[in-house]
């Protein structure tokens, strides 16, 4: 192992040993110090991670910085360093002390980076798990609130079932074809037992990516988890789980057995995911269900099997991160002792904390797929790439659910500029948070104008 | 002789892990779980690997069984478990499973099945060789994740 080496990992090295500092020094140093170590080793594994060139050979075995990585690792690292940025006053006010809660969200960070990286079947299974573990935790860590706990108990009832569907699924890979690497996902000589392992890995991956039938637990979650974890798990969790599927299907046509369930899949999210979120009053619940309704839109891409499709699929990646980091960090800012639950509750806020409810108001706008916001720009090359790849039928159905989706997102912006107040005005918001929030609400206005910078950056990704 | 010896091995591991799962008593379920795992392990030195055999022994059948009857016993959960009888509803999942497995076992069972290589004994060397150079950054992964479980439980422990 060389020092090129050591170096092409650095970002792998500079979460993971800052995770590990944050845990020893937490005891010693001050709350604010915390946190701040914990942002700058994120910042610091998300910089390297753009800046050092990619390459496809091993660094580790089974870890390389491939191009992939490289496009993914600088996205995660933004996620986990905003969400940070968030807890710090929302944990303040809430009462969630300790050094566990940044530590255990640069782990979710670390585990994060290695999964684009890995190369081998047994590596992307643990980076898979470690998110998840970080997730159980983080979930769960609000202890004054009852159904934190409750929806972290959800989370792990789930994850475990998912997780041994997973697990099951690469064991059937490498009966099939006698290798962990993860070219053997698509060595279809035995393609009974492939096509029985990839049918696993499929089940496992809707329950991860909360696609229809698996995506019971996501409102539960969602609205038990503190916000700030709320949005790190709907962004980065997410795009983790779809990179697995990306790095597993290698750029190639998934094959034809996949067809069928990943259209179901697609179908089912895209229409259940935005019928359901059309009659929550709970502002996490819709979010939730929108978040379903995001991953049939990126299962549709994913679907299609071409180079567009797959640079759709990233695209939609680091967008979908943007908004709903965006969203989430505003519900975060705006809560006092208590969240912002019922949609009521933000009547007026609109003038009381225009900044807070700006952001909000832009992400919905983005979410709902209106131009000139990036939710626009992500919308349209999903359904480009799948009516190209020949899915017509199915991107004809997701745009109509796209389009009543507005109705849902225009509402809490009626609610935030076009209601009287209900509710006491929100407490100023904390430099940090307004630092994260502007720059998410900026992510969403620049790639919704300037796209072409991240798209050609997206075609050396996918070779 | 080897096929017989396995075939006896297969048997008590599936009839152990059987009645573990049926056991209405904690501590009943453990013992059968063990026994099912010591059947595991001499599978697995059959198999040409005496490592993953003594493992087998040591860390499961030992330190985590044993883990699991000392939570059994400061939890004091040793009495047995009053269940209602399984209504028919109850019974759908089993009867989707019973079809999975059925229906895979008529694909496996309708190939002709190519025999593998004959095992060769795998010594602690190789083992550790493979486990630690070409596996060692999911050793490093999977310490890390053990880590940070331990953090939350700890963390998580304290709600009262």
């Amino acid at each position: 192992m060389s020092v090129a080496d050591v170096l092409s990992v650095m970002p792998l090295i500079l979460t993971g040993v800052g995770a590990l500092l944050v845990l020893l020094l937490g005891p010693f140093l001050q709350r604010g110090l915390v946190y701040c170590l914990a942002v700058a080793a994120g910042t610091a594994a998300g910089v390297w991670g753009a800046l050092y060139p990619a390459s496809y050979t091993p660094a580790i075995p089974g870890i390389s910085f491939s191009p992939l990585a490289r496009y993914l690792v600088p996205i995660f690292c933004i996620a986990g360093v905003l969400t940070l940025l968030y807890s710090h006053g929302y944990n303040d006010r809430h009462r969630i002390e300790g050094e566990e809660y940044p530590a255990t969200v640069l782990f979710g960070l670390f585990a994060m980076c290695v999964l684009p990286c890995a190369t081998n079947l047994l590596t992307l299974f643990l980076a898979l798990e470690s998110i998840a573990f970080a997730f159980y935790i983080l979930v769960a860590i609000d202890l004054n609130r009852a159904e934190s706990g409750e929806a972290g108990l959800k989370y792990l009832l789930f994850g475990a079932v998912a997780a041994a569907f997973t697990a099951f699924g690469i064991s059937l890979i490498f009966a099939g074809s006698g290798s962990l690497e993860l070219s053997a996902a698509l060595d279809f000589r035995n393609r009974a037992i492939m096509s029985a392992g990839w049918g696993m890995i499929l089940i496992g991956i809707a329950f991860k990516l909360s696609l229809v039938p698996g995506h019971l637990w996501t409102p539960d979650v969602y609205q038990g988890a503190p916000a700030p974890v709320a949005g790190f798990l709907s962004t980065g969790s997410k795009v983790a789980a779809a990179a697995f599927l990306l790095l597993l299907l290698g750029v190639a046509a998934p094959a034809r057995e996949l067809h069928v369930p990943l259209f179901a899949l697609s179908l089912l999210s895209m229409v259940l995911g935005n019928l359901a979120a059309l009659r929550q009053n709970n502002i996490k619940r819709m979010l939730a269900y929108s978040s379903i309704a995001h991953m049939g839109y990126l299962t549709l891409a994913l679907l299609t099997g071409t180079r567009d499709g797959y640079a759709a699929v990233l695209l939609y990646g680091a967008i979908y991160t943007a908004m709903n980091l965006a969203a989430f960090g505003a519900i975060a800012a705006l809560s006092g002792d208590e969240e912002r639950a019922r949609m009521e509750e933000y009547s007026g806020v609109g003038y009381s904390a225009p900044f807070r409810a700006g952001v909000l108001a832009l992400a919905m706008i983005a979410l709902a797929g209106i131009p000139p916001t990036a939710g626009f720009m992500g919308k349209f090359f999903i359904f480009y790439s799948a009516v190209k790849g020949g899915e017509i039928a199915l991107a004809i159905i997701g745009i109509i659910s796209a389009a009543i989706s507005a109705y849902f997102y225009l509402r809490v912006v009626v609610h935030l500029y076009m209601r009287p107040a209900e509710t006491t005005p929100p407490q100023p918001a904390s430099p940090a948070e307004s630092a994260a929030l502007f720059l998410s609400a900026a992510a969403i206005v620049v790639i919704g104008v300037f796209p072409n910078a991240l798209l050609h950056y997206l075609g050396t990704v996918l070779r | 002789m080897e096929t017989i010896v396995f075939y006896i091995l297969a048997a008590v591991t599936l009839v152990g892990t059987v009645l573990a799962i049926t056991a209405r008593q904690g501590v009943h379920a453990i013992v059968y779980l063990v026994t099912s795992f010591f059947a595991l392990a001499l599978i697995f030195y059959l198999l040409g690997a005496p490592m993953v055999a003594s493992f087998e022994v040591i860390i499961y059948a030992g330190a985590i069984m044993v883990l699991f009857l000392f939570v059994i016993m400061m939890l004091d959960l040793g009495k047995p478990e009053k269940i209602q009888t399984p209504k028919l509803y109850d019974w759908c999942p089993a009867i989707l499973l019973l079809v999975v497995i059925t229906g895979s076992m008529g694909v496996l069972a309708s190939r002709a099945a190519t025999p593998l290589n004959a095992f060769a004994g795998i010594s602690v060397q190789e083992f550790s060789f493979t486990l630690f150079k070409r596996y060692g950054a999911a050793i490093e992964i999977i310490s890390m994740q053990l880590l940070f479980a331990l953090v939350g439980a700890l963390y998580l422990g304290r709600r009262r």
